[in-house]
């Protein structure tokens, strides 16, 4: 399961990370590490990009940035 | 990117001996996340004392203050908003190289009360830079509000800095904090943070790579913070080790194993673990949250302003608005200070030199050169400021984000980011806001693929041109001849947008990995300083090459002394000279080529000067009006522009403005024009370089003349082509020549 598969009000926890370089260090320093919790709040009304909340803040990413990001859906 | 960052002005760095430590200039650089309400600290601490610039050889802005407090005189310079200091984006490179380099008294860290951990992943950082660091708990007021405890001295104590609560918007606690800052830069004992433990696994590869360093690089330890440098070099910081020629460290290797077989082999994300582990840690002991959690106005506004269906209506509606505002407000005062300049001020100026015994060229010089020079840079001051004013808002408020959402989509099918969108809008209206607005976007790439694209956008000063063509060529069907233009510009900016991600853009994708803050209020105080500093930056930066250009025009119009016949002025020669490249495309005439290059000056200005070479004026003798008369023609038409702001509005009716009788004119182009060369001509118009406005604008947002020079080179070339295409393909196609 990856981040861009969940619903809204569905929540994960991060297992990994797989995208490299730039992206992976700046999505880290965003705090999203591995073994947080996440959860998507909203689509956009065109599909992409989505919000999630993480580290008790909201943040955007585009779909394909977080199809890169593992999760496991929590019940 | 630069490595080395040479600040314009070298500053007094460190202590000069023989000076008391009172007359010492503290340096204090100001660090902190974006959204974290930097800016509007900065903002409130040094008002219009700051002076605005940009970083050298960035695009990345610099705002830097002068000022005394306490006795003592305090250098403020506000780093860039970053969230870490990784070797990966411009800012973040240009806050660090700062740090690192200029080594500043002191870093004021701005911390954003309700969002503690994400905060304090900077603060970590930017501790281990061993400077001294004072910590404004920022926000501090709203997180008050929504019942947050938090334990400033377990701060204190457990990082070893000071820290002091503010809210930059309510202005509390500012005096507090400067009083801080000298309190710690004279307490030597305050003055460098704890080192903090990231773990034994950590430290112990860095203790290892402390005790090799300094058998092997002993140089090295002094240069840099050391700290710092063992950590950037675990973390294999590519900016770092091009900087020290380092690479492929065997002993790094052997440092790093025991870390590596314990945690993994990514280092930078055991690193980036590490510091976060430190955060969440030091915020699960300082912060304590209600039980009950109320739901945030955030989340109710952006369950409509987000939602799936009204989503995009909203963001409509709010682009209509800051469209509506910027130009409609600012229009009346625009058009109030071009008739001043034209006016009133031309005949003062003609009323001082002439009893002077000033010749006729002086005075054409300075009414139709300086002061119509002054006057073009003037006419923008109104809606610069409005724009600025409203994009501020946008940002300050949150909705800016949620703008990028709502388009990226859109906007990334044609290699843009979500935030270019407003640029784009806006440059329908006028270029030159259009290229200031993309200062929004925080990539480097977006933001310059932006401002490239902006000018396509066919702005108000184009639209007389097409009227008077379409209005003598084209009458029965003159808006969709007009419409057809405007889709072009479009077209062809999705086009060169797409050619410049393939060629001067290539390598990864910008990314979107955007913070939606929460909304706020912003600070009316805020939001007029930084207008004004933006306005003013302009009105003396760009307006001077504006201006220069304007008078280097007259001289052309003017050059050689008395000369009869515009055909025989410089400007005239020079569009001869030009003319023959014209030729293919179907207007190769003189008069053609010499408007079009007073047009550069502003598009609209290729009527002015058209009327001029077709239709001279006679001068007409009117009586001139007495000074009284002037002034009071100053102060009422002031009044009709205040008032007409506010119809424009309020959409109350207005009375027509007449229509300039340009009869001579017209049958001129007739004679001198055929409609497929008329449409060749103002598709060249709308594509050729962009108006000295906008290139000024470019050159003062980024900081060279680098991307001014690519946009007038390409747009001129585009131009050329779309005019060649239409012309011989018209005639292809037996449209008559």
């Amino acid at each position: 399961m990856n981040l861009a598969k969940l619903k809204p009000g569905q929540q994960g926890k991060i297992t990994s990370i797989g995208s490299i370089g730039p992206l992976k260090r700046r999505l880290m320093d965003m705090g999203v590490l591995v073994g947080e919790d996440v959860k998507v709040l909203k689509v956009a009304p065109l599909g992409d990009p989505i919000e999630v909340s993480i580290k008790s803040y909201n943040l955007s990413l585009r779909k394909k940035e977080a199809e890169g990001i593992a999760v496991e859906v929590a019940g | 990117m630069s490595t080395q960052l040479k600040l314009k002005d070298e500053e007094v760095q460190g202590e000069v001996s023989g000076q008391s430590a009172e007359a010492r200039v503290i340096t204090v650089a100001v660090a902190g996340n974006p959204n974290s309400g930097k800016s509007t600290l900065i903002n409130a601490i040094a008002g219009t004392r700051l002076h605005v610039g940009n970083w050298a050889g960035v695009t990345v802005e610099k705002k830097e203050a002068l000022f005394d407090f306490g006795g003592r005189k305090i250098r403020l310079v506000d780093l860039p908003g970053t969230y870490s200091l990784s070797p990966y984006s411009q800012e973040e490179i240009v806050a660090r190289d700062y740090l690192v380099h200029q080594r500043p008294d002191l870093i004021i860290n701005v911390v954003d009360a309700t969002n503690l951990e994400r905060n304090l992943y900077l603060t970590v950082q930017v501790m281990e830079l061993g400077i001294p660091v004072v910590m404004a708990l920022n926000i501090y007021d709203e997180a008050q509000e929504k019942g947050y405890r938090i334990d400033t001295a377990g701060i204190q104590q457990m990082l070893g800095i000071a820290v002091v609560p503010t809210s930059a918007t309510k202005k509390t606690g500012l005096d507090e904090l400067l009083g801080t800052v000298l309190h710690v830069v004279d307490a030597p004992n305050l003055r460098v943070p704890k080192r903090l433990n990231y773990g034994e696994d950590i430290e112990l590869a860095s203790d290892y790579l402390a005790k090799t360093f300094q058998i092997s690089y002993p140089a090295l330890l002094q240069r840099y913070p050391q700290r710092w440098l063992l950590l950037k070099l675990m973390e294999q910081d590519s900016h770092v080790m091009k900087e020290l020629g380092l690479d492929n460290l065997a002993f790094l290797d052997q440092a790093l194993h025991h870390l590596r077989r314990a945690h993994g082999e990514d280092v930078e994300s055991i690193m980036a673990d590490a510091r976060y582990s430190l955060a969440s840690g030091l915020t699960r002991e300082v912060l304590q949250k209600p039980e009950l959690r109320q739901t945030e106005l955030t989340e109710k506004i952006d369950k409509i302003v987000l939602n799936r269906f009204l989503g995009i209506p909203i963001f409509m509606a709010a682009m209509w608005l800051l469209f509506k505002l910027t130009f409609d407000l600012s229009a009346p005062f625009g058009k109030w200070i071009g008739a001043m300049t034209d006016g009133p001020f031309k005949r003062w100026a003609s009323a001082i030199l002439t009893p002077l015994g000033a010749p006729d060229w002086t005075v054409s010089l300075v009414n139709d050169g300086v002061i119509a020079g002054v006057g073009s840079v003037l006419v923008f001051v109104p809606v610069i400021f409005a724009m600025m004013f409203f994009i501020t808002f946008l940002e300050g408020s949150g909705y800016m984000a949620r703008a990028a959402f709502v388009m990226d989509r859109t906007m990334h099918s044609i290699g843009l980011h979500g935030k270019s969108f407003i640029p784009m809008l806006l440059g329908f209206g006028c270029n030159v806001p259009g290229i200031y607005a993309t200062r929004t976007l925080e990539n480097p790439k977006d933001k310059v693929l932006t401002a490239l694209l902006v000018p396509l956008m066919s702005c108000g000063a184009r639209l007389p041109v097409y009227v008077l063509f379409v209005g003598i060529f084209f009458p029965k069907n003159s808006s969709t001849v007009i419409w057809s233009l405007y889709v072009m510009g479009i077209l062809l900016a999705v086009v060169m947008g797409l050619v410049f991600k393939r060629t001067l853009f290539r390598g990864e994708a910008p990314m979107f990995i955007m913070e939606l803050p929460p909304y706020r209020m912003p600070s009316l105080h805020s939001l007029c300083v930084h207008t004004w500093e933006k306005g003013k930056h302009f009105l003396f930066k760009a307006g001077t090459y504006i201006f220069a250009v304007s008078v280097l025009v007259w001289f052309m119009l003017n050059l050689p002394w008395g000369v009869e016949h515009k055909r025989d002025s410089y400007l005239g020669q020079a569009g001869a000279a030009i003319a023959p490249v014209f030729e293919p495309v179907g207007f190769g005439n003189w008069e053609a080529a010499s408007s079009l290059i007073t047009g550069v000056i502003a598009k609209e200005i290729v009527v002015g000067t058209m009327g001029e070479i077709y239709a001279p004026k006679k001068d007409e003798k009117k009586g001139v009006p007495s000074l009284r008369e002037d002034l009071k023609e100053v102060a009422t038409t002031f009044g009709e522009a205040c008032v007409k702001a506010v119809k424009t509005l309020l959409y109350l009716p207005q009375a027509e403005e007449k229509e300039e009788d340009r009869g001579g004119l017209n049958l001129a182009i007739q004679g001198a024009f055929t409609p497929l060369t008329a449409y060749a001509f103002m598709a060249f118009v709308l594509l050729y370089m962009p108006c000295v406005v906008a290139i000024a604008a470019m050159r003062q947002e980024f900081g060279t003349w680098k991307w001014a020079g690519v946009g007038l080179l390409y747009q001129t070339a585009l131009a050329w082509t779309a005019a060649l295409i239409i012309y011989q393909g018209g005639k292809l196609l037996g449209l008559g020549g």
